[in-house]
């Protein structure tokens, strides 16, 4: 359990083996015992969840006012005078008994689990338990181990039956898939027929299972744990920051486990960002530099490579250079390609985001929330933007605990049920497009009218949620990329007027706030300042905004504008209109810094080979600003290098000089340009390993736009393409155990407008908007407001991009049958 | 005078058994312990014994051991049960035949030969893999063209000595014996320095 009373509380007096020791008023005797250095053996008792008092390991011999007797400290919350003896012959002889009757029907496979040398059974029985077991009989058999989803399998003859896994998915996942079944000696662990495991947060089971009977596939008999390395780092999956430890051996990462660090994850990850590692270490990765001769791409010479992609930025105008993408790399390499681009070849057209995301000037002007406060108890919070479930795992699991547990008020504001739904109190879903227009009636004075699609009672009610006395917090992002970014940026600036309130940033890709505050984006300089507010003093930087991705793009297909820079992006994949990506990369010349071949990189006619945050060091910042440590483990595959190397090189080759040799140069130049950043070096990181630094400091807020949506004729169904965890993107794609996880494309319409279709669930319709039009199986969704037709977003099937013309509010589409 | 006494000494050897043997041509009996190249056992039906649990490597001394293993293919099992041995290396420049590593594998799947006549001439050839360690069908070690084997010399081995439970018979918990075996099944330990009597019952231990 999380312990959120004050340090400055009370404290109550208990005397632990005859030493008298503070403790926490309500803290658990096992923790407050652990605090005072004398640690009680446990199996089920985890401090992320509710005690349940299963295994009974932790027995200890308390005062009860009848005399000693044996209690699971797990169990008993301190009290004022409490004597506990953890040292007894009682207390040996009820760890030892605990630990014989475990055994009786455990396999002992150790030779052949994954756990066996990190294994809380193998050693407790070690420290507390017998030397020899009484039992002769034979043990109880399963079936080894059997697959309950496509990453897990459980070996029931392993189990202990100690509820951690079922109480993970219960109470922390909410997916409640895995359940004891049986009786007695036939207890289980086990999934309900037809129903395999697949939760998000699955990869947390395995990594608290006492025993090895949860085991994942993608660390499967892979190494034994005397064998690995580790390095404690930050998970660059999504913008949630996870803390993980990167565990590897002859130099190859083989798995990630979470940290518990307090302020983020709490020690889950999801299992997006769990098995990530896989991608990193894929054969598909670019090992070589290469560059297209005669029509197809083939190895060249770093040397040759940095010279020739040095000449093409130098000689092209710079008005007619552009560079797309870099929320794959570290704060670090970001500022160096920051500098490469607006301090030495003086160009502004620098957008880390493809146009699914927010104006820059918002996500930074904003007063910012941390996830803890975010959660704090009591408060209100109003999720507008992604689901969080799908995008940012572990804020999602941040979130619910904060409804469930610490009662929070969720209000949803999102085009469709999200998976925080069913944990929040007010569902309100305006047609895409509308999102303003609501926000504006969310905080209006006057009696609130039906607006948006949104029924005027359900706003008032949502008025007074907002009216209450604790904290409120916007998750703010864009559910949609078929509904522009302003419209999320006026809703937000309407929000803007609720007293106190913060606003958390739920844009996902990797360390896109990172590149915000690096002055990845038009207009802006490291440091979150603006060109004309900035501090930076390079030579060459432009005096005015340069161009965002959506018009980078336009630009190069109308031809005016000539090369094209990708950091780690993919266009083609991720920009919301995939035609125009494919027009604007075709046209122009394209040169990627990536770890892999995507289908942007298709278009390259250079590609450069960058590490992967496992084989170079550097820092993340989060969704809250926090910057923490990225941390190298192995080296990268063949001639790859950090990208800020690439970037120092490239603007030697380019004729200009970043003053870049290693990070703490990097370190010492973003410290002179930027006041936000102040205090933190490569020796801040390292020292703040754990919890990082959070980034303060605000741009001035943007007006707002005033957008509409176009009117729609009366058969017209709004569309909303949103994200999912699972999807084609080039990481998970290069995961063998995640690649085919991708749900597919389908299109989900109420089961009244379903019904109205008259057709079988799966069956193709057509769904054309201005743009283009697609055909896609259909199937109803309870989740999804009448009026509104959901996609989710690049599932490698059916591009669904080619609906959606960038700029346009909203996307109108008609749904008809058949593939006509 | 003094030396005719050393010619004196040197007849008199002559006439004397010869201590020395012509080796390689011929060798002596190896010492019942000595501890030569490993191999890689098999059970009688062909399935090896290794079940890639590294605990042979994570014990050497001389960290020369590199052992990975792998989920057992479908229908084609390579050992019993889940695991096998996917690779197997053992870096004869480094190890020092200790036999830790006998004595840490939980299905005697590595055991010791006592063949110490093998040279190479290049540092890869030292490493030994699955393919050169693993024994033959008749549960034999390979005569590798570049190991001296005798006739009769591969039904040697070494024997290795183990404080707890041998094969896993609880009987032998805490008992110190002596164990050798080459090719298939398991043998009996002898009791070989402690004053304890063999157990009663060994009758199941071969039951792997
Ligand atoms: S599978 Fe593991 S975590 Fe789940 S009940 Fe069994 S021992 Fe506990
Ligand atoms: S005999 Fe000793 S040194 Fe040689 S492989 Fe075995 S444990 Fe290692
Ligand atoms: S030889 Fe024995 S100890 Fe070594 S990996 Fe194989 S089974 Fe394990
Ligand atoms: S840890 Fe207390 S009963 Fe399991």
């Amino acid at each position: 359990m999380t312990d959120t009373q004050p340090e400055t509380e009370a404290s109550v007096t208990i005397v632990v083996d005859g030493q008298e020791v503070a403790a926490r008023p309500g803290e658990l005797l096992i923790d407050a015992c652990e605090r005072a250095g004398t640690y009680i053996p446990r199996f089920c008792y985890h401090e992320r969840m509710k005690p349940v008092g299963m295994c009974r390991m932790c027995l200890v011999e308390v005062d009860t006012g009848r005399g000693m007797g044996l209690q699971p400290s797990c169990m008993i919350p301190v009290a004022e005078g409490m004597t506990v003896d953890t040292q007894s012959e009682i207390t040996k002889k009820a760890q030892d008994g605990i630990l014989e009757f475990l055994l009786i029907n455990h396999p002992l496979d150790c030779p052949v689990c994954d756990k066996g040398g990190e294994c809380p059974l193998q050693d407790q029985t070690m420290a507390y338990g017998p030397g020899e077991s009484r039992f002769v009989e034979e043990k109880r058999h399963y079936e080894k181990p059997i697959p309950i989803s496509d990453t897990v399998f459980l070996d029931r003859e392993r189990c202990i039956l100690c509820d951690r896994c079922t109480r993970f998915a219960k109470e922390v996942a909410g997916d409640p898939l895995i359940h004891f079944q049986g009786r007695g000696n036939q207890t289980e662990v086990n999934t309900f027929p037809d129903e395999p495991f697949s939760s998000y947060f699955s990869g947390n089971t395995v990594q608290i299972c006492p025993v090895g009977a949860l085991t994942a596939k993608p660390y499967r008999f892979k190494a034994r744990p005397w064998d690995l390395e580790e390095t404690e780092s930050t998970s660059v999956a999504d913008a949630v920051g996870s803390r993980i430890t990167v565990q590897s051996s002859r130099n190859q990462v083989l798995r990630y486990m979470g940290v518990d660090s307090d302020p983020v994850n709490w020690g889950w990850l999801s299992d997006k960002e769990r098995f990530s590692f896989e991608a990193f270490n894929s054969d598909e990765r670019i090992t070589e530099p290469m560059a297209r001769s005669g029509g197809d791409l083939e190895p060249v010479s770093w040397g040759a490579a940095i010279a020739a992609v040095g000449d093409a930025l130098k000689n092209t105008d710079p008005s007619r250079l552009g560079i797309i993408g870099g929320a794959r790399l570290t704060n670090e390499s970001q500022f160096a390609f920051t500098k490469l681009a607006k301090g030495v070849l003086g160009t502004d057209n620098v957008d880390a985001q493809l146009g699914d995301g927010l104006p820059a000037e918002l996500v930074l002007g904003l007063p910012r929330a941390t996830i803890d406060q975010a959660c704090a108890p009591g408060g209100t919070i109003i999720l507008m933007g992604p689901d969080p479930k799908e995008t940012l795992g572990a804020l999602f699991l941040r979130l619910k605990h904060a409804a469930v547990e610490d009662g929070a008020t969720i209000i949803e504001v999102t085009p469709h049920r999200t998976g925080l739904g069913q944990y929040a109190a007010h569902h309100l879903h305006p047609l895409p497009g509308e999102t303003a227009a609501l926000a504006a009636a969310l905080v209006a004075e006057t009696p609130a009218l039906d607006t948006a699609g949104v029924s005027a009672d359900a706003i008032t009610a949502a008025r007074a949620a907002i009216a209450g006395d604790g904290p409120v917090t916007v998750i703010l992002g864009r559910a949609s990329v078929a509904e522009s970014a302003a419209v999320i940026a006026d809703a937000a600036l309407s929000l803007t007027s609720i007293p106190g309130v913060r606003f958390l940033s739920a844009l996902s890709r990797s360390n896109v706030h990172g590149a915000l505050d690096m002055g990845m984006s038009p207009g802006l300089l490291p440091g979150r300042s603006t060109l004309a507010s900035g501090t930076a003093n390079w030579p060459n930087t432009p005096s005015t905004a340069g161009m965002s991705t959506a018009q980078m793009l336009q630009a190069a297909a109308d031809g005016s504008l000539d090369t094209i820079l990708l950091l780690g992006a993919d266009p083609i994949s991720d920009f919301p209109d995939t035609d125009l990506a494919e027009r604007a990369l075709a046209n122009a010349t394209v040169i990627a810094v990536d770890l892999f071949e995507t289908a942007s990189t298709d278009h390259a006619d250079a590609i450069l080979p960058a590490a992967a945050p496992q084989e170079a060091d550097g820092s993340f910042t989060n969704l809250e600003g926090r910057v923490t440590k990225i941390s190298r483990k192995v080296t990268p595959p063949g001639t790859a290098r950090p990208d800020w190397i690439i970037a120092a090189e490239l603007a030697m080759a380019a004729g200009g000089d970043l003053g870049i040799e290693s990070l703490d140069d990097v370190w010492a130049q973003i410290a002179a340009v930027s006041p936000a950043h102040a205090g933190i070096d490569t020796a801040s990181l390292d020292a703040n390993q754990r919890d990082g630094v959070v980034v303060e400091g605000t741009l001035d807020l943007p007006a707002a736009s005033g957008v509409s949506p176009a009117v729609a004729d009366a058969y017209a169904y709004r569309l909303v393409v949103s994200r999912r965890m699972y999807d084609a993107g080039t990481i998970l794609a290069n995961s063998p155990s995640s690649a085919h996880l991708a749900s597919g494309t389908a299109l989900h319409l109420h089961p009244v407008d379903f019904d109205a279709l008259g057709l079988d669930r799966g069956a193709e319709v057509t769904v054309s908007s201005a743009t283009g039009s697609v055909s896609l199986p259909v199937e109803p969704s309870g989740d999804v407001p009448r009026g509104v037709a959901a996609v989710p977003a690049n599932q490698g099937d059916i591009v669904v991009g080619t609906l959606i013309a960038v700029g346009d509010v909203a996307t109108n589409v008609r749904v008809e049958r058949g593939d006509s | 005078m003094g030396y005719l006494q050393g010619f004196a000494v040197t007849f008199k050897k002559l006439t004397e058994d010869r201590v020395t043997t012509e080796y390689p041509e011929q060798k002596r009996p190896k010492a019942d312990r000595l501890h030569g190249r490993h191999v890689l056992n098999r059970y009688e039906d062909g399935m090896e014994k290794c079940i890639g649990c590294e605990l042979c490597a994570g014990v050497c001394p001389a960290n020369c051991i590199y052992v990975r293993g792998k989920d057992n293919p479908d229908g084609d099992p390579v050992s019993p049960g889940e695991r096998y041995g996917f690779i197997y290396e053992i870096n004869y420049l480094r190890c020092i035949h200790c036999d830790m590593c006998v004595e840490a594998c939980p299905t005697e799947a590595i055991t010791e030969s006592k063949l110490f006549e093998f040279s190479f001439t290049n540092r890869a050839d030292a490493i030994y893999t699955k393919n050169e360690l693993l024994v033959d069908d008749d549960g034999m070690p390979q005569h590798l063209p570049w190991e001296d084997w005798r006739p009769g010399e591969d039904e040697m081995t070494s024997g290795w000595m183990r404080a707890t439970a041998s094969s896993g018979n609880a009987a032998y918990e805490g008992k110190v014996a002596w164990s050798g075996e080459l090719g298939y099944g398991v043998r009996a330990p002898e009791i070989g320095q402690s004053q304890d009597a063999p157990p009663a019952d060994t009758s199941d231990s071969g039951a792997h």
